[in-house]
């Protein structure tokens, strides 16, 4: 029995080692770099209508790659995150249209700034704000973590106003439109396009924004120095052969729809189904991927810690119950982001999102199965024990033989539970920047600003999964009892 | 078989306390080979804790125990091996759920290695024949009624071959009309020549089948002998006491 429990760990640590070392792999000419973006920052970094990362930010960095001579490997997510990820070292870089201020550079260092910005707050297209003092106990949305926040944080006693915060731009943007927050700041590019794309918001301020200030591309302070450098040149190289411009005009003077698609399309839910089909089917496939691996490790690890928890010994028992307690008391979202950047802003190490993520499924839904599997094994009647022990078994022995198989019987309801709380929970590491069914929905709405119909279609997915998901553990469940 | 009988049994001034409540005090107690003891006394008076103890699923506090020759209440004993050779049947029969009857019966001699599965079978078919349940072998446990039940837990502790077997009060949870098929599979036993250790509140079957009655009242052993001596001539008080009251019922 122990040694197989020894076994599953160092498998399941083996696991999770290949799974990290999958996450970046060495370019034997060029130096390769991961580096961080904003998912959701248009024009500067969003999806296209071919789920393409696109934006003023991906198309220089790509040139000046090009131009400097290295590669990268981008992975977008929220911009807290993206910014975060390299202070903690899990990124070498981060573009996400972040304006260069005195707070950031004692975290980060800037390459030189690659474009002028300043901050304009905008209000819903028929609101009767005029002015900031007209925001006088109103609420203002807000993107967390972003220059315009900071911006409204520093007035926000001179003009009397209340503040709510988002983690992405489309959700202020529907809280400002729906009415229940009055304004929000944010860089004047950003507004611009977003109310070219038809959101219904209105630029107050587009003449003279405030603050005005530099976007830069930021490495974490002290590191990175080589790519830094190679970054200022590749700047240089295509602000001097005329690609920077092209690349800012691409994208401040192109319709809406060259990256939206058509709003024929955004207008209908099976318009919107058809154009991000094949959107909507990775995100699934990665939410099933998510929900399979972390069910599956979570179930052995509660196992695991359920046995631990009913071992004759008392200090394998606490070990168990103290896991239990530490990880079933941690908000998953909590747990993900310590895992993902807390814990190698310490060490050093980089964990790949996806193993982060799968860390914290099988940590947290872990835990919860361990409770419940102690549970199950404590309430197997003790005579079953008794009756065991008398025949002459060990302790082990009635354990597998007697106890454990009914014990697991009797959890098979639990499990069932368990199984659909962990698929929900999956959402949860879109947070982190893993692209799942969540994080999709996220972006096909940041492009196309049909909140109402693409969140429909998300839940309906899950709906549907779920239901399936039910159906079959409603199946195994009938067979177990016969 | 000799004259001189083994002593199977041997209990030495065993004392065992709940907190307060001190169950057992000095009991000592001799069972030869062959020999069948049964147990009588109020419920309280110690007799299950006593029981329980000559397979160790109690602990004595002091105290020596000896089984088949084993000392199980030194630590370095081991334990499995002893209980191997000790059948234990319990009130509620304590059937493995997740099991079929001649699956509860083979398992612990194929795991313990005394059997492979082909003998354990065979022995396990002849045992249901002895107690009177051949056509149940592959029925689920959950099909059975409690006197089934408690044939069926005999059959399992026999597949063991042991030399001693404990019962713990094994008809207290039978319907009264199949109480009758269990005691029968116990006088078959006794017949057979097993010693037995049994605690029960049928004092008919006791003034039968007993070699020596053993009367517990509050953790001590008041009065022991033939059934002849304790059931038409008890000395102690309280046993006429308790005789009286359940000889009327």
């Amino acid at each position: 029995m122990k040694k197989k429990l020894l076994a599953f760990i160092v498998a399941l640590s083996a696991v999770f080692a290949v799974m990290g070392a999958t996450g970046h792999k060495a370019n034997a000419d060029e130096p390769h770099y991961t580096i961080t973006s904003d998912a959701t920052y248009a024009p500067f970094d969003f999806q296209d209508k071919n789920n393409q990362y696109v934006g003023i930010d991906q198309d220089l960095l790509k040139a000046i790659a090009k131009a400097a001579g290295f590669t990268v490997t981008v992975k977008p997510m929220a911009f807290n995150a993206a910014m975060q990820s390299v202070a903690s070292s899990q990124a070498d870089g981060v573009i996400a249209g972040t304006t260069i201020t005195n707070e950031r550079k004692a975290v980060y260092d800037f390459s030189d700034p690659y474009y002028k910005t300043g901050i304009a707050w905008a209000t819903a297209k028929n609101s009767k704000i005029k002015s900031l003092s007209d925001l006088k106990g109103k609420t203002v949305a807000l993107k967390t973590g972003t220059a315009g926040a900071e911006y409204a944080e520093s007035i926000k006693d001179q003009y009397g106003f209340k503040i709510t915060y988002f983690s992405d731009s489309d959700t202020v943007y529907r809280d400002v439109i729906n009415g229940n927050s009055v304004a929000t700041f944010a860089d004047l590019p950003v507004l611009q396009y977003t109310i070219k794309n038809g959101t219904a918001l209105k630029v107050q301020n587009s003449k003279e924004p405030f603050a005005a200030g530099d976007l830069g591309f930021a490495v974490k302070k002290g590191d990175n120095a080589q790519l830094l450098a190679d970054f200022n040149k590749g700047l240089a190289i295509i602000k001097k052969n005329g690609t920077y411009d092209k690349i800012v005009n691409k994208y401040l003077s192109a319709k809406a729809s060259t990256f939206t698609g058509s709003a024929k399309d955004n207008s209908t839910v099976w318009g919107i189904l058809k154009t991000n089909r094949s959107a909507f089917l990775s995100g699934l496939k990665q939410t099933l991927y998510l929900t399979v691996v972390g069910i599956i490790l979570a179930s052995l690890w509660g196992l695991f810690l359920g046995i631990l928890g009913v071992s004759k010994n008392t200090l394998l028992r606490s070990l168990s119950t103290t896991i239990v307690y530490i990880f079933r008391g941690m908000p998953m979202l909590v747990l993900a982001f310590f895992l993902y950047i807390g814990i190698p802003a310490v060490t050093g190490t980089k964990i790949s999102a996806w193993t982060a993520g799968i860390m914290t499924l099988v940590l947290n839904e872990g835990a919860y199965i361990g409770a419940f599997v102690r549970g199950g094994f404590n309430s197997v009647d003790n005579g079953q024990m008794e009756a065991a022990r008398s025949l002459g078994l060990s302790h082990s022995q009635a354990m597998r033989r007697v106890i454990i198989p009914q014990g697991l019987r009797l959890m098979v309801p639990s499990f069932i539970n368990q199984f659909i709380i962990t698929l929900k929970d999956t959402s949860l590491l879109s947070a982190i920047g893993i692209l799942e069914l969540t994080q999709t929905g996220t972006l096909i709405v940041t492009r196309n600003s049909q909140g109402f119909r693409v969140w429909a279609i998300v839940a309906m997915i899950y709906l549907i999964v779920i239901t399936l998901l039910t159906l079959f553990s409603n199946w195994v469940e009938k067979r177990t009892k016969a | 078989m000799s004259e001189e009988k083994q002593v199977k049994v041997h209990v030495d001034k065993v004392n065992k306390s709940y907190g307060d409540n001190h169950v057992l005090r000095d009991i000592s107690l001799d069972v030869m080979d062959n020999e069948v003891v049964v147990m009588i006394g109020p419920s309280g008076s110690g007799k299950s804790t006593f029981l329980r103890m000559l397979n160790q699923l109690e602990k004595p506090d002091s105290g020596l125990i000896e089984v088949d020759g084993y000392d199980i209440s030194d630590p370095k004993t081991n334990i499995n091996k002893v209980r191997e050779n000790i059948g234990m049947v319990f009130q509620n029969f304590n059937l493995f759920n997740n099991y079929s009857v001649i699956d509860n019966i083979t398992l612990a001699p194929v795991q313990l290695g005394k059997m492979t599965k082909a003998e354990a079978e065979k022995k396990a078919k002849e045992l249901l024949e002895t107690v009177g349940l051949p056509d149940k072998a592959s029925a689920p446990v959950s099909s059975l009624s409690g006197g089934q039940k408690q044939r069926i837990a005999i059959a399992r502790a026999l597949a063991m071959d042991p030399d001693i077997m404990l019962f713990d009060e094994p008809t207290s949870a039978l319907d009264p009309e199949v109480v009758g098929d269990v005691l029968d599979v116990m006088k078959h036993l006794a017949k057979m020549g097993m010693t037995m250790i049994i605690v029960t509140h049928e004092m008919g079957f006791a003034k039968q089948v007993a070699d020596r009655v053993v009367f517990f009242e509050s953790g001590k052993i008041q009065e022991s002998g033939t059934p002849e001596q304790i059931f038409t001539a008890p000395k102690n008080e309280r046993l006429q006491t308790f005789l009286s009251k359940v000889m009327q019922a």
